[in-house]
């Protein structure tokens, strides 16, 4: 089995920004990774800890790095533009208002980079209406895109980056302003991606639930990388290194009933899978 | 009526029949472009580039080709066009530098430059002595309309068409959702470029019917009026096309008949169509 993302040794500094003071800033250090074809990995860590910095390096935005990536064997940037990679952000990018069926949004997943003259073939017409399916927007695929509630406008973002049929998803913080139920409807979504399309996801969020729920493997990020079991090894204490504070008090008691998979405390070990097993992650609010 | 007397006599229809050729030929122009003006909220440097313009009308009139085109010159016509173009283009181009490098805001680079471009236009004009009113230049001139323009007028907008329907997929996929079209490799660059570009050739061609300060109505009426009525792509293009027309075509049967300058005229009925287009709006009742 390829890796179907690789990090090797890679830091990043972003520059200081021309005529301020202040020293460039150490985003990423010395990070290693390899994320397996087909696996679902979890990035977690608090705002800053360089979580978006990861996914645009993963995607070939920043310039400037040291160490080497790969994305299915290619430099991010030309895996991209293959479209080999396809990318969800956060739901806040795209204009609403504009005047698209959820179907136009949908096909324009597809039709990026195709000539003028070209119009979708039989194939790419079938992952469209697969994409929409795949995440239950077949019904609303003639709404108004400014219609959608949060949750069902995540799923049809989804449904755009897979119109192109790519290798690797990502996602980044999928379910900010999403309530529980869509949280759950994503976790569902992400066992989906996995089972039928053999997908490869990395969803990084600042959410334990959303990536507890959803992922074989979790990757705990504030500048430096340390792998841990989903979720069985997201230990309070654990997660108060993270995110440099007493976790309890910023997620309150945690419920999750999981699949985990695949638990891996080094990116070198246990990269097969795991029969999924349901647990649940506890932390419990320490009294003050 | 005035009207019919213009295009019943031979000898004054051949100086009104360019106008209304040159009027459809705007329409035509303007009324795609706007749609993405009013989306992307772009009418602000609309106004900016449009007023850059009387800025390359007093360079156009310092080297002489104002009096040769007044005087009948096809050449000369060409070449005004290409200066004023070209000035505008620049102006553009200083307003995306002011603001990507930090030297003023958006807003304020476009202040900056409307006001600093238009100051050079009346000191330009003074110091070639043109015998062109500065009025026709801001407000319009239909008498100054001829079968060149007409020509200009036809081969910019069948241009700028065809440029829209090649550059389709990447110009809205980057409109509607900026972020996600740069991580799949769309350059913001080229893109705001071509979008310039585009502004620019349209606000020109505007500019001779319309005036330089008229003409960004040209660039924001159509488009606003379309999307009050529609929130479906395609109808929302044809109404766009089907109110610059009428737009265009009204305002210049008012001009005929009042004598009023054109570029007033023609944005006069476009406010009228475009109050009549929020009236469906305005009685709707909103939810309790």
């Amino acid at each position: 089995m390829i890796n179907a993302i690789e990090f090797n040794n890679v830091s990043y500094t972003y520059p200081r920004p021309a005529g301020e003071g202040g020293p460039a800033r150490l985003a990423l250090d010395r990070i290693t990774l390899a994320v397996p074809e087909g696996q679902r990995v979890g990035v977690l860590g608090p705002n800053g800890g360089g979580k978006s910095t990861l996914l645009k390096l993963t995607l070939g935005m920043l310039p400037g790095h040291t160490g080497e990536i790969r994305v299915m064997g290619l430099p991010p940037r030309e895996a991209a533009q293959r479209r080999l990679i396809g990318y969800v952000p956060q739901r806040s990018t795209a204009e609403l208002k504009f005047p698209f069926t959820v179907r136009q949004v949908v096909e324009m997943g597809a039709t990026l980079g195709l000539p003028a003259w070209k119009s979708l073939s039989r194939e790419q017409r079938g992952n469209i209406d697969r994409a929409l399916t795949l995440v239950g927007a077949s019904e609303i695929a003639g709404s108004h895109i400014g219609s959608l509630s949060g949750g069902q406008l995540q799923r049809v973002l989804i449904a755009r980056a897979l119109a192109c049929a790519p290798k690797v998803l990502l996602l980044d913080e999928p379910t900010v302003g999403i309530d529980a139920v869509g949280q759950q409807q994503f976790a569902d979504l992400l066992r989906h991606l996995h089972d039928d399309l053999k997908l490869t996801v990395m969803v990084v969020s600042h959410d334990i639930r959303t990536v507890a729920a959803g992922c074989d493997r979790v990757a705990c990020l504030s500048r430096t990388l340390h792998f841990h079991a989903a979720p069985q090894g997201l230990t309070p204490a654990v997660l108060a290194e993270v995110f440099r504070h007493d976790v309890a008090a910023i997620f309150g008691d945690i419920h999750v009933d999981a699949h985990a998979a695949s638990a891996c405390s080094d990116p070198s070990h246990h990269h097969g899978a795991v029969a999924p097993t349901p647990v649940s992650i506890r932390v419990e609010k320490t009294p003050r | 009526m005035n009207t019919l007397r213009y295009f019943m006599d031979p000898n004054l229809a051949a100086g009104y029949w360019p106008v209304v050729v040159t009027g459809l030929a705007v329409a035509m122009l303007c009324a795609l472009l706007s749609v993405l003006v009013v989306l992307k909220r772009l009418a602000f440097i609309g106004q900016g580039i449009s007023h850059a313009g009387f800025g390359g009308m007093g360079l156009a009139a310092v080297m002489g080709l104002v009096t040769a085109a007044a005087a009948g010159s096809a050449s000369a016509s060409v070449g005004q066009f290409l200066v004023v173009l070209g000035f505008c283009l620049l102006s553009a181009l200083l307003i995306g530098f002011l603001s990507e490098r930090g030297q003023a805001e958006a807003d304020t680079a476009i202040g900056i430059v409307l006001v600093g471009t238009m100051a050079a236009g009346i000191v330009l004009m003074r110091t070639a002595r043109s015998r062109a009113s500065v009025e026709s230049f801001l407000f319009g001139d239909i008498l100054a309309v001829t079968w060149t323009d007409a020509a200009i007028g036809w081969t910019v907008a069948v241009g700028v068409l065809l440029a829209l329907w090649l550059t389709r997929r990447a110009l809205l996929f980057w409109s509607f959702d900026p972020v996600v079209a740069r991580a799949l490799g769309v350059s913001d660059r080229r893109m705001n470029l071509l979008l310039m570009f585009l502004l620019g050739l349209a606000t020109v061609t505007a500019m001779r019917l319309a005036g330089a300060v008229l003409a960004t109505a040209m660039l924001v009426l159509p488009g606003a009026i379309a999307l009050r009525l529609s929130r479906r792509w395609l109808p929302v293009l044809w109404l766009a096309a089907a109110s610059a027309v009428v737009g265009i075509l009204g305002g210049l049967l008012v001009s005929f008949e009042l004598n009023w300058p054109p570029g007033a005229a023609i944005v006069s009925v476009l406010c009228v169509l475009f109050g009549v287009a929020c009236v469906p709006n305005l009685t709707r009742r909103v939810p309790a």
